[in-house]
């Protein structure tokens, strides 16, 4: 169910990171949005982007 | 949350009570011509505020917790022809938007699942531009202390998913403290035929025994503020507050 509806170009205008209020990268391959500041990427399922800290991906 | 809300997202789509009502058209009337661009619904469950607004805005971003919920608005909102309104899985406490981005926030049904509803309200005011107008429509408790708590316990025997239904009292306290100027809240009586209530949550048999058990016994007091009728159908009250950023 994963990334295969891609993010509205309007709403990634929009999102930032819950916890840091930054910027998101969005990495259109695994369908995430990245918050290199937080060390979080966050989902997107059919094109919904899940914006929960408890449910991002930790990254390095 | 989520998952108490999970199988039953059509039902909130197709929800009488949620898709009718005075307040729904005060949300369109306050919308309407005047030239607003983004807003956001927080906590747009079934997608009804969505869908009145969108006609009449730029661009609406729906949020929720529950992503069936979510993925019937976006469902309907093709059905209708409505191209703009996105949606994120989000909780109110924690928003995915910078500061002032937002010209009017809507919030109508929710605030009674939230955890925490003063964070819930400052993060709804600090989405809103400077100017921007939000709403919040929910049933609030009676004044009475006792009628307060057979409504939140009839409320929680229904779904385990609910928090609080605040007064009008508490209401005023939260969103003045989380700086909001309001106007004098409007409230409405909203009935609830029993059936359908429990049905929309799919509460368990011996809830539903429960909750009819307690309305049997219910001191008059209580009979008398909730309305609570024969069949167990009931009334409710439910408040809109206008706000704006507070100067």
């Amino acid at each position: 169910m994963t990334g295969s509806t891609p993010l509205d170009p309007k709403l990634l205008a929009l999102l930032v990171c819950p916890l840091t209020k930054g910027p998101l990268i969005y990495d259109r391959e695994r369908s995430e949005l990245v918050s290199e500041a937080a060390g979080l990427a966050y989902p997107i399922h059919d094109g919904i982007p899940i914006m929960l800290p408890e449910q991002a991906r930790r990254i390095g | 949350m989520a998952s108490q809300y999970g199988e039953r997202a059509a039902d909130y789509v197709t929800s009488a009570v949620h898709a009718q009502g005075a307040d729904l058209d005060r949300i369109e009337a306050l919308a309407a011509g005047r030239g607003l661009g983004r807003v956001l619904d927080l906590g747009c469950g079934g997608g009804h505020v969505s869908y009145r607004l969108a006609p009449h805005v730029t661009q609406v971003v729906a949020c929720d917790v529950t992503p069936p919920m979510l993925r019937a608005v976006e469902h309907e909102a093709a059905q209708r022809g409505l191209t703009n309104i996105a949606t994120s899985e989000a909780p109110a406490e924690r928003l995915p938007f910078s500061d002032g981005m937002f010209d009017g926030v809507f919030c109508r049904f929710s605030t009674h699942h939230w955890t925490d509803l003063e964070a819930g309200l400052r993060e709804a005011r600090r989405v809103l531009a400077p100017g921007g107008i939000g709403v919040f429509v929910d049933v609030t408790a009676p004044a009475s202390a006792m009628a307060d708590s057979w409504l939140q316990t009839l409320e929680l025997l229904r779904d385990i998913a609910h928090v609080r239904d605040y007064s009008v009292a508490e209401w005023t306290g939260a969103l003045t403290r989380s700086g909001f100027a309001i106007r004098p809240p409007k409230a409405a009586r909203l009935r609830m035929a029993f059936e359908n209530w429990v049905a929309r949550t799919r509460t368990p048999e011996e809830r539903v025994a429960a909750i009819r058990s307690l309305q049997r016994q219910a001191p008059a007091e209580v009979t008398q503020a909730l309305a609570i009728e024969s069949d167990g159908s009931f009334t409710l009250d439910v408040s809109t507050f206008e706000v704006e950023p507070a100067g």
